[in-house]
Formats: C-alpha cells, structure tokens, sequence
C-alpha cells in the first residue's frame, strides 16, 4: 500500500513508502504503526489538526484501508 | 454571481485581480479586497527570504473553490475571487487575494474576513519560512482558529 506525506511529515519521513498494510488495518492502526517505525514523526502524526485522506477524500481513524489504497496524511494546513 | 478560485504557481497581481472584480462588478455598490503579503521578518523578529507554499495535487484547489462557494453562499454578494500563490515566494510578494463585490458594504467586508478566516486554517498549503535562523514550518495559530470559529 502506498502512502503518501506532506509538509513536515514529508521532512520527517520522506514523501512517500511502500506499506504492507494487515487485512482489516485501520487508519488508526497504520499511524500508530507509522509513530513506532518514525518516532521523529511522533508530535505532527498525533496533532488533533492531522487530517487522513484516501481517494482525495477525509477519512477518520476508524477506516478500514483496503489493499488497493492510497493514503496520504496531511499535517495541519495553513494558506494566506 | 461569480466565483473565482484560482491558484497561482508564478505570480499573483493583486491590482490586475482587483481591477477585473471591479470590471466585473459594474452595478455593485461595494468591492473590498485583501492582498496578503509575505512578510520579511519572523515571529521572533530573523530576517525572513522567502515562503515556501507546498500544495496538494487535488486538494488544494478543491479547498479554495470549497471556501470560496461558500462564502458566496453564505452572504448578499454578487462576486468572490480567491486567488492563491503556491511554490517559492520571497519576502514582499504577494501570497493571496480574496475579495467580494456586494451590493452593500457591510456583506463585502464580511465576505472578504471570513474568506481570510478560512484560507488561514483549511486552505490546503503547508507553508515554510525561509531565513536567516534556516528554515520553519508556520501552522495557524491558536488565535488564528479561534477567528475562524467566529463564524460557526
């Protein structure tokens, strides 16, 4: 499964890595997963402001990824 | 009604983006328009260079046409123009223009605030300050989304 970072968690991370993801792995699972293979990324992977999308849509901690997913973790986003 | 959303990856000319709101706005009684500008110093006061403005494929421009919709929506205006740098801008150019023609003053002014209260919390950009103490990431702050909960 392929996912994808944005901003400071590309910094911290890398932009993107190639996951083998559990059947049933929620989004919630895969950050914390995420958290213990890069504690650099700990602060922004946790911030209540982090957002979780599949498909270019918001998904929540509890969605469940299916194998063909892309998911990107975006950090808190700022314009203006 | 018109809304425009646009997003810019070389320049942005607020005056050009005005003059053509006020093109449009012919039987309007008010255009009020904000131009945002990268400033050359941080919080702490370092010399800043530039901003660097990361964006999403998708995302980004999906959330500028969101924002704009619905301010249109949501007050008596009969234009919105969003436009939005993205990419690398140096200190004292300009980073976005969002503006509202309205029949009235009052649903300009309150367009155009409550298009800024937005684009700062959930425009899609993660934005970089580039300087002398080297490079920063910049979120909203606290006070930044307590201004856009003003408008519930």
């Amino acid at each position: 499964m392929k996912v994808l970072f944005y901003g400071r968690l590309a910094e911290a991370i890398g932009p993107e890595l190639e996951i083998d993801a559990p059947p049933g792995c929620s989004v919630g699972e895969l950050r914390e997963r995420l958290i213990v293979e890069h504690p650099q990324a700990e602060r922004p992977l946790r911030s209540r402001r982090a957002l979780a999308c599949v498909g270019d849509s918001l998904v929540r901690d509890s969605y469940v990824l299916q194998a063909a997913d892309r998911v990107e973790f975006l950090p808190p986003v700022s314009g203006g | 009604m018109s809304v425009v959303a646009r997003l810019e990856e070389r320049s942005l000319r607020p005056d050009q983006e005005l003059a053509a709101l006020i093109e449009q706005a012919k039987g309007d009684g008010a255009v009020v328009s904000f131009a945002g500008i990268a400033r050359p110093g941080s919080k702490e006061g370092e010399t800043v260079y530039r901003l660097m403005l990361e964006h999403h494929p998708a995302l980004t421009l999906q959330s500028l046409e969101e924002i704009a919709v619905e301010a249109a929506a949501r007050f008596d205006v009969s234009h919105v123009r969003v436009v939005h740098r993205c990419g690398d801008i140096a200190a004292g150019e300009p980073i976005v223009f969002a503006a509202a023609a309205a029949r009235h003053r009052r649903a300009a002014f309150e367009a155009a605030d409550y298009l800024m209260d937005r684009l700062k919390t959930e425009a899609v950009f993660w934005k970089r300050e580039v300087g002398e103490a080297g490079s920063e990431w910049i979120e909203p702050t606290e006070a930044d989304y307590a201004d856009r909960d003003r408008w519930g």
